[in-house]
């Protein structure tokens, strides 16, 4: 227990550090007015009106209704809209990352199919410009998550697309999740002659870590007692990095994301999260629509990977755009992830467009793309949504957005400005082209 | 069986419910976009008589002739052109048995035709189709310099209730596919075969053709002796094909990437005198001066595609507007992808484009008419004119917006997708 309590005090005080590396907010008053508001939990806002201070929220309404602090700084956004700042619950900027060469490849580590004790957070490279591209689509929040060439991947990071430490990035208070996948990817280790070389090996190993880490678990509880009754012969338990993560998940602090595609494979994730009783979020779930009434009966969610196209591998032949649509009509939350680099991160409100082409309500395919995901991973209290108290992460568009033709045009975090279309520089990564700016030809459409 | 056995009939009902048989159609639109010299986005009639487009009407008070079966559409635009693709012959499952896209056991396949790999009953061939892309180019995939000979097909139609390809071909050999850049040397270089590098690739490309010249002399003098049965040159099937690039009857496709590689296809272009078009052009932004000056017309591939490699870490949505400020001739094209999606979506990557310079006409224009010239088959295709195919696309909106739909695609007047 001892050394459980001082792992918690560690993390409380790296929490604590967090925060004061934060507290540099501007403590001025901001204003944006005249936009379009799109509180996401609340009803629209024709001509709203956004106060940020300290980088949360502190008023949001419309325009004449909200008290404009004296000496704000003042913003017009007149014929704009101002939505959240998107989240991307599946992302792996930054771990695998930009330009695709080998060096930049860290989402895989592809020397043994569980791997519970890895963190993402020591393989992302806040200087990847994928991470710079994402907030030029809007994305402010992101999980950043290992591959899914493993069963167990390892534990995943929350983090905000600011700052050029991990420690200046993830989300203060948050241990992020823990990757799993089952289906095709895993099952690359069978073409080696390792295993898992079938899915059922691959329910086998996730099953036999969650047994080991309820023995752990056990050992630790009884330790904790005997700790308590100052029983002086109680002998500490080994530790393990792993293990420690995974009772986390067991404890129901750390939420499972898995990676799965086809409906037997998502009833796998459901059986075994219905053994250990722990909080799980299907991702991608090509076919998770062919079982939504287990998924809505569960109250679990899925993180769907808009692609363009079926195929690529047998378990996605089936894709739909239709899919959303039909988890939404059974009662499954559903938000909509990047997979970048399967889909760029500056095109995930393009996807939640794609939601509703195929028959998904424009209200759910919003929600999809900020307060679910936001739910997703445990932060529905911080982002997700425009309201009093909350993170000042907001993305100012250019029209309706679920139009193809517009743009965001800035992407704000916690008050600060980490993307604006006006600048050269920043509209390079919106476009593409950032490496050669200099030599990018002129003029061009630009800010529109 | 017949082809006036009833049983055909009825498999033909069978394969094709939406068809409709032959019958006289008036599509009224809305927003007609025909993307011929005349004016766009009004409201119009397209007159469709046995699978060919009789006359377009403009105006709000066009009235349907007595005979024609109406169909209304908010937005009707041509079957759409997809320059370069390997939908076909890169299965959807992307597996060894429906891979067969790249023969990587020779840096040299000129002799190879997608023709013999296509495959119409592949998912994703029958996929592009509902998006509304009625003709396309396939190629050979992007690894070998010299990867084998093109072909333009439907992506359906009247023609094919068996699906099978040849109904479907509108040109076979439209292009020799030579690929530049990283492919070719990370599929032989890491065996420690040729190409290695990019000047091994360049080189095998220029020996390659100035053999073909040779090959072609040889048969020309032959026929020029009196065509002496007892001294026939040797047949050399990936010279003879080559030397149609040579001489300028099939036109080359270079596939290029880094601005180097495409300034290397208009080395090698200009030094044979080939016929010869751009394709993905990644950097064709940033040598766009040189571009121009070559006159080459340009396939600008996908943007949506992910950063896969180095080649294509600079790529910008802006490209196909780029190239054509400055008069560049350009098609979007969606060519080959790795992985998932395994392919692209036209009309989507073509709203990227609209959205990033070249607007909804300027996207359109690059997805219709600009391809089908690009690739000489516009007397068929590529616009909604008098005499053409009756290929055409009706959509519930935009067509670029997202969250539009496509109702309708017609390949030759038949119904080949309906929206469910």
């Amino acid at each position: 227990m001892r050394m459980k309590m001082l792992l918690w005090a560690g993390l409380l005080a790296f929490s604590v550090s967090l925060a004061a590396a934060q507290s540099a907010h501007d403590e001025n008053v901001l204003v944006v007015q005249g936009a379009r508001i799109l509180p996401i939990t609340a009803s629209p806002i024709a001509q709203g009106v956004l106060v940020i201070k300290g980088g949360k929220i502190v008023a949001v309404g419309e325009t004449g209704k909200v008290q404009i602090p004296a000496g704000a700084k003042i913003q017009d956004a007149t014929g704009k809209v101002i939505m959240p700042g998107i989240v991307d619950s599946h992302s792996h900027i930054g771990i695998d990352g930009n330009p695709t060469v080998s060096d930049s490849q860290d989402a895989n580590e592809g020397s043994g199919p569980v791997q519970p004790g890895l963190r993402a957070l020591d393989a992302i490279d806040p200087a990847d410009p994928n991470i710079r591209m994402a907030t030029s689509g809007g994305i402010t929040t992101a999980n950043i998550m290992p591959g899914s060439g493993n069963v167990m991947g390892g534990q995943t990071a929350y983090v905000k697309l600011r700052g050029s430490t991990m420690e200046q990035m993830l989300i203060p208070g948050t241990l992020g999740g823990m990757k799993m996948a089952n289906g095709t990817n895993p099952k690359g280790y069978g073409t080696r002659g390792q295993a898992p070389m079938t899915r059922m090996e691959e329910a086998a190993l996730a099953r036999g870590i969650f047994q080991k880490a309820q023995q752990y678990k056990d050992k630790w509880d009884a330790y904790a007692k005997a700790v308590a009754a100052k029983d002086k012969n109680a002998k500490e338990p080994d530790h393990d990095l792993g293990l420690d993560a995974v009772v986390q998940v067991l404890d129901g602090k750390r939420i499972v994301h898995n990676h799965t595609h086809r409906a037997d494979d998502v009833m796998t994730v459901l059986r075994l999260a219905d053994e250990f009783h722990y909080r799980v979020v299907v991702h991608h779930g090509t076919e998770a629509c062919e079982v939504a009434d287990e998924l809505a009966k569960r109250h679990i969610g899925v993180s769907f990977t808009m692609i363009d196209s079926p195929g690529g591998k047998p378990e996605t032949i089936n894709f739909s755009i239709s899919c959303p649509a039909r988890l939404e009509k059974a009662g499954v939350k559903v938000a909509f992830n990047t997979d970048d680099p399967i889909t760029n991160s500056r095109l995930l409100l393009r996807s939640a467009a794609l939601g509703v082409r195929g028959g998904m309500s424009e209200e759910a395919a919003l929600k999809g793309l900020t307060i679910y995901p936001a739910e997703m991973l445990d932060l529905e209290s911080r982002v997700g949504s425009l309201e009093v108290g909350k993170d000042a992460d907001f993305i100012v568009l250019s029209g309706a957005p679920l139009s193809t033709y517009t743009h965001v045009i800035e992407t704000w975090i916690e008050g600060e400005k980490v993307f604006d279309r006006n600048n050269p520089a920043d509209l390079r990564y919106a476009t593409g082209g950032f490496e050669v700016v200099g030599r990018y030809p002129q003029p061009t459409g630009g800010a529109q | 069986m017949s082809l006036r056995s009833p049983w055909f009939a009825l498999l033909v009902t069978v394969a094709f419910p939406f068809s409709l048989g032959g019958q006289n159609v008036a599509l009224v639109a809305e927003h007609l976009y025909t993307m011929d010299a005349g004016p766009q986005g009004g409201p119009g009639m397209v007159l469709i008589r046995d699978g060919k487009i009789e006359e377009v009407r403009q105006g709000a008070k066009v009235q349907p002739p007595a005979g024609f079966q109406v169909i209304h559409g908010a937005y009707v635009t041509p079957g759409l052109v997809d320059a370069d693709t390997t939908a076909g012959v890169a299965g959807a499952y992307n597996i060894p048995a429906d891979r067969d896209q790249d023969e990587a056991t020779d840096p040299n396949t000129a002799d190879v035709n997608v023709r013999d790999s296509l495959n119409p009953e592949d998912r994703l061939y029958e996929y592009v189709n509902t998006y509304g892309v009625t003709t396309m180019q396939v190629t050979p995939g992007p690894v070998n310099p010299i990867a084998g000979r093109a072909g333009i097909f439907k992506t359906a139609g009247p023609q094919s209730p068996f699906h099978t390809v040849d109904p479907l071909i509108v040109r076979l050999n439209s292009g020799m596919v030579f690929n530049l850049g990283e492919s070719p040397k990370q599929t032989y270089g890491t065996n420690h075969k040729a190409p290695v590098t990019r000047m091994k690739t360049a080189e095998m490309i220029r020996d390659a053709l100035l053999q073909a010249r040779g090959y072609q002399d040889k048969w020309d003098k032959w026929k020029q002796e009196g065509s002496d049965p007892s001294k026939q040159p040797t047949i050399e099937p990936k010279s003879a094909a080559l030397a149609e690039v040579v001489s300028g009857k099939t036109p080359a496709i270079f596939n290029a990437y880094r601005a180097d590689d495409i300034d290397t296809a208009i080395r090698i272009g200009t030094e044979f005198h080939l016929k010869y078009m751009l394709a993905s052009v990644t950097e064709g932004y940033l040598i766009r001066d040189k571009i121009k000056q070559a006159q080459v017309p340009c396939l600008v591939g996908a943007v949506m595609q992910p950063v896969e490699s180095m080649e294509t870490a600079n790529a910008t949505y802006e490209n196909a507007a780029l190239l054509q400020q400055v008069g560049i001739p350009v098609a979007i094209m969606t060519g080959y992808v790795a992985y998932v999606p395994k392919s692209r979506v036209l009309l989507f990557e073509a709203a990227v484009a609209a959205a990033n310079g070249l607007g909804m006409e300027g996207a359109l224009r690059a997805i219709t008419i600009s391809p089908a010239k690009i690739l000489g088959i516009d007397d068929r295709v590529g616009s909604l004119s008098k005499g053409k195919d009756a290929d055409v696309v009706v959509f519930d909106g935009d067509p670029f917006e997202y969250t539009s739909h496509v109702e309708q695609v017609m390949v030759q007047g038949a119904v080949t997708y309906r929206r469910p």
